[in-house]
């Protein structure tokens, strides 16, 4: 058939296929600049792995993360929820012990991650990690990584972000025009699509996450977790969705101390977490992981393995404040004698019997909430963790259910105060006190370091405007109770008790 | 004649050999994403305790449950199980390290699939004290198992409005990263067939929410309405009778010509007993049935040879021995004789009766000639009416607990009381074992927490008859429990 000329047809000159070409041109190009707008999964990275341990992304942005200009902007749009606030302008989130460096404007803990074309922010390690140390008063602080986070009140902080979802002001309309005032410049884009969007999302994901933390959160009889405390298996429980007001009362309260993490490779194959649930280092540390925002398919694992590859030797900073070395070769021999059994030769030297060992609970006697707030139950639905990745190695398959505590490594024991698991005796010298010598009453948070009694200051209320946490200890999961009696050093002359203070120190 | 086209048949020819190659890669990626069949790994079968355990019998078919549903159930539908826990709180025999419990098998049909085995049912639980992790005893009894529990949890997830593609990929998506392929096959065939799968097999389940039945509870299943419903697929009538789950062990000791088997002797060997319980679990017939059968001669195998666990706790020598004496005197003429093995009539040893009404003579022929049209060769059951219930060995005895057919008696100690002495309403399928009453702890705030309860006075489940031993001494009583903690 030969083409004959249609008189219907209509044909694209040269104009005509010229403009048709830019309409090409320009889809492509749009639809270029949105790929590439709402591709981009960008991490803010830090070469220095200090820095990038206080700052860099786990990965958690990309489930979890808010909005950089949401997060900002969240302390004024519910200031009603956060009174605090205004006392650290531009650092808002100070109010919940978080800490801030230099000029940054993102607390240490928080990592930030351009993804689905917003920045977005969340915890990491270091949120719970990392703290600050001061001589006096009037000295700076000074923030030391792999420490217990001991001024961080994280239930306060969900609770503000909870309370900040249901509130009527958590909308776009509302919070929207405040991030511009605080100099956001959002596009046209962002203002009437993405953020609304962006912040409709945030609201369902953290009223979702209300409903499975509020077994935690609301219980009339739980207490306060108080600064540098989490129930770290309640989480593990709201992860799971499992319906809380079915489990008995004992299984409800597991707050415990944030732990320090430094040197991990000795630490291998040491039954880790308070209880002694767990001996694989790396299942450990995915497991946290889950805290900073992190699923399995969004782990960035190469970044996470560069702290993991830096903590198994990372060591704590030495006690900087005199000891007295004659003191503390006495206090030595004490060690040896009470203590290096179950707690090791010395501060790095982690040999000894049952280091790294359960003791049962009958036997340490401490608070026992937190032990049986964690379940044979849990234990094995938490093989199901990380069923689904790639890598089978990565499967969970340590996690155990014990009946005591675990005997831990005292490296930097000066800045693991308050001790015990439940953060319960704010100091050695009171650790080293038959219980009703402990305080029963304390205050949590302070980070002015108690050169004396070897632990933070812990009888203040309240210093320069900034309130402190009482911590009770007749609270249930509180009790200060256990670790005491001859063979735990309570009832040594008060001379051999000053030598051992002395020398762990040293540690 | 027109001449031939040659351009054109060569375009068509073009055409449909494009269109053959389409179909055929549509056709391999279905196979290959749907069908295929990948072994189990090694582990699985390394052992004969962990092939009885997690080896696939082939359940992962058309009982099976896409993995990744698995897997998100409890996360979405926690309301539907009786507490924390996830799939742990219906007593599945989960060992710690395990991905799956016990009874539980993994296996690649085109996805991930999960199926069942004999160990669902077959695995005893026990703890000797409070602080201690449970010690689980392959082909022991499921006590703490709550297998009604699970069908209601599988069935009220599957039919809640939230069993939808959006709330089910938004779970997965939290755990694991699919292919888009993947998900779009999750989203638009494994989901919706999952759904339709226990739609049409909803009527055949009715009888475990009739509120006039009590729940079967922890360690018990409602045996032959499961085979009348499900395999023979028979409208329900008004019979209801749970029985314990068995120990399976030492089968070797049911010699075939004189004994008969199963708590009231409706089938006739062992073979024939694994064969239709592993049928259940199918729940259709084999996929390929010599495989299925070699499986099967396996179990037997294996549970032929399996013998029960030691008491673990002491036994007192001397007792023993005296209690020996008073075994012989009392208990040989039924469990220890030719008797052992053969059905005591019902009128004779005046036990609860509603389980050998649940059965009868034509469900016998049915159920016999279904497995015979599957090609499959067994002595089967007998084809006549039940007349009472089996005189049982005693071996591992102490595990067996609760006592009778239909675990009406908590304790070796409540057994040898007159009715009206027994336990009227105590909790099942708590693990701590009580070794004094020899026996699981059935009583107390744990207890009620983890266990179902059980009441003597509800439908089937009556704990009178057996008043054999009744009259004895306390301390002949005593005595002859120590000597039953050596079987």
């Amino acid at each position: 058939m030969t083409a004959k000329p249609d008189p219907t047809d209509i044909r694209c000159d040269r104009v005509c296929r010229f403009l048709l070409l830019g309409i090409v041109l320009l889809a492509g190009a749009i639809l270029l600049y949105l790929v590439l707008r709402f591709t981009r999964d960008t991490p803010v990275d830090y070469a220095d792995i200090e820095e990038h341990f206080k700052y860099g992304s786990m990965g958690g942005e990309r489930e979890s993360g808010f909005p950089y200009w949401v997060w900002k902007a969240l302390p004024h749009v519910c200031a009603a929820h956060l009174p605090d606030g205004k006392k650290f302008p531009g650092r808002e989130y100070q109010a919940f012990g978080f800490l801030y460096e230099g000029e940054r404007d993102l607390p240490v803990g928080m990592s930030q991650r351009r993804h689905l074309g917003m920045d977005r922010v969340f915890l990491n390690c270091a949120s719970c990690h990392a703290s600050t140390v001061r001589d006096t008063p009037s000295s700076p602080p000074r923030v030391i990584t792999g420490m217990p986070a001991h001024t961080v009140d994280l239930m306060a902080f969900e609770r503000f972000m909870f309370a900040c979802a249901k509130d009527a002001n958590f909308s776009p309309v509302r919070v929207i025009p405040e991030v511009q005032r605080l100099g956001g410049k959002l596009d046209l884009l962002d203002r009437y699509l993405v953020y609304p969007i962006a912040i409709h999302l945030m609201r369902d994901r953290l009223l979702m996450l209300e409903n499975r933390f509020k077994f935690m959160l609301e219980q009339p009889d739980t207490p306060a977790w108080g600064p540098g405390r989490v129930d770290t298996f309640g989480s593990a429980k709201a992860l799971f969705n499992f319906p809380m007001e079915k489990a008995p009362k004992r299984e409800s309260i597991g707050a415990a101390d944030f732990p320090s993490i430094w040197l991990q490779a000795p630490r291998k194959g040491m039954q880790l977490h308070w209880d002694g649930n767990n001996t694989k280092v790396e299942e450990r540390n995915r497991s946290a992981a889950f805290g900073t925002g992190t699923t399995p398919p969004t782990l960035d694992r190469p970044r996470i393995e560069r702290i993991e590859e830096w903590l198994l030797t990372r060591e704590p900073p030495p006690y900087p404040y005199p000891i007295d070395q004659v003191l503390a070769a006495k206090g030595a021999v004490v060690y040896r004698e009470y203590c290096a059994n179950c707690h090791g030769a010395h501060g790095r030297d982690f040999s000894g019997e049952s280091v790294g060992t359960v003791t049962p609970i009958e036997q340490i006697g401490t608070d026992r909430r937190r032990l049986d707030s964690y379940t044979y139950d849990l234990a094995v639905n938490q093989n199901l963790l990380y069923a689904g990745t790639e890598d089978p190695e990565e499967r969970f398959s340590h996690f155990r259910k014990t009946f005591g505590y675990a005997n831990m490594p005292l490296d930097g024991l000066w800045l693991r105060a308050p001790y015990l698991h439940n953060g319960s005796v704010p100091t050695l010298a009171d650790l080293l006190e038959h219980r009703e010598n402990r305080p029963p009453l304390f205050y949590r948070g302070h980070d002015v370091y108690d050169a004396e009694r070897v632990g933070f200051i812990s009888s203040l209320p309240e210093e320069n405007g900034r309130r402190y946490f009482q911590f009770d200890t007749n609270l249930p999961g509180n009790a200060n109770a256990g670790h005491e009696g001859p063979s735990y050093g309570t009832t040594l002359p008060a001379d051999e008790k000053k030598e051992l203070i002395e020398y762990l120190k040293t540690f | 004649m027109l001449p031939p086209k040659t351009d054109k048949k060569r375009k068509i020819n073009r055409i449909l050999l494009l269109l053959f190659v389409f179909v055929g890669i549509v056709a391999f990626v279905g196979w290959y994403k749907l069908l295929r069949e990948e072994p189990q790994p090694d582990w699985v079968t390394a052992t004969p305790e962990m092939r009885f355990k997690y080896g696939s019998i082939g359940g992962e078919h058309d009982a099976g449950m896409p993995y990744w549903i698995w897997y998100v159930l409890p996360r979405i539908f926690p309301e539907y199980l009786p507490g924390p826990g996830g799939y742990a709180s219906l007593g599945v025999a989960w060992e710690q390290g395990q991905e799956l419990p016990a009874g539980f098998t993994k296996k690649v049909i085109g996805f991930p699939r999960v199926g069942n085995t004999c160990a669902l049912c077959h695995i005893g639980t026990y703890r000797t004290k409070e602080n201690e992790n449970p010690t689980f005893v392959e082909a022991g009894p499921g006590n703490t198992m709550n297998v009604e529990g699970l069908f209601q949890f599988y069935i009220s997830s599957v039919s809640d409005p939230r069993f939808n593609a959006d709330t089910l990929l938004g779970e997965i998506r939290l755990v694991t990263e699919l292919s888009w392929l993947d998900k779009m096959l999750y989203r638009f065939l494994i989901i919706p067939l999952t759904k339709r799968a226990f739609a049409e097999r909803r009527a055949q389940a009715e009888w475990i929410y009739r509120t006039d039945f009590p729940e079967w509870g922890r360690g018990r299943d409602d045996a032959m309405n499961l085979t009348k419903y499900f395999l023979v697929e028979l409208p329900m009538d008004d019979t209801f009778g749970p029985t314990d789950m068995p120990s399976v062990w030492n089968l070797k000791k049911y010699a075939p010509e004189e004994k008969t088997m199963n708590w009231d002797g409706a089938s006739h060997d062992a073979y024939s007993v694994i064969m239709d319980s592993a049928l259940g679990i199918l729940g259709a017939p084999p996929k390929r049935t010599q495989e299925f059968i070699d499986h099967v001669k396996w179990l037997e195998e294996y549970l032929s040879a399996k013998q029960a666990p030691k008491y673990p706790f002491p036994i007192d020598p001397q007792k023993a021995a005296e209690g020996k004496g008073i075994f012989e005197q009392h208990c040989v003429v039924c469990h220890a004789s030719e008797r052992t093995g053969t059905p005591v009539p019902a009128s004779e040893v005046g036990t609860d009766r509603n389980r050998i009404e649940t059965w009868n003579k034509e469900a016998a022929i049915a159920t016999n000639k279904i497995v015979e049209e599957m090609g499959i060769k067994r002595k089967g059951l007998l084809e006549e009416a039940l007349v009472g219930y089996i005189a049982v060995q005693l071996d591992g005895v102490w595990l067996r607990a609760p006592y009778l057919h239909n675990g009406s008696v908590p304790t070796l100690h409540d057994i040898l009381e007159p009715v009206e002495n027994r336990t009227k309403i105590f909790y099942r399928g708590y693990d701590l074992y009580d070794s004094v009453q020899v026996g699981f702890t059935s009583q107390g705030s744990a207890a009620e927490q983890v266990g179902t309860r059980y009441d003597t006075s509800q439908k089937g489940n009556g704990n009178g008859g057996h008043l054999y031993g009744t009259t004895l001494s306390p301390e002949e009583k005593d005595r002859l429990i120590e000597y039953l903690k050596t079987l």
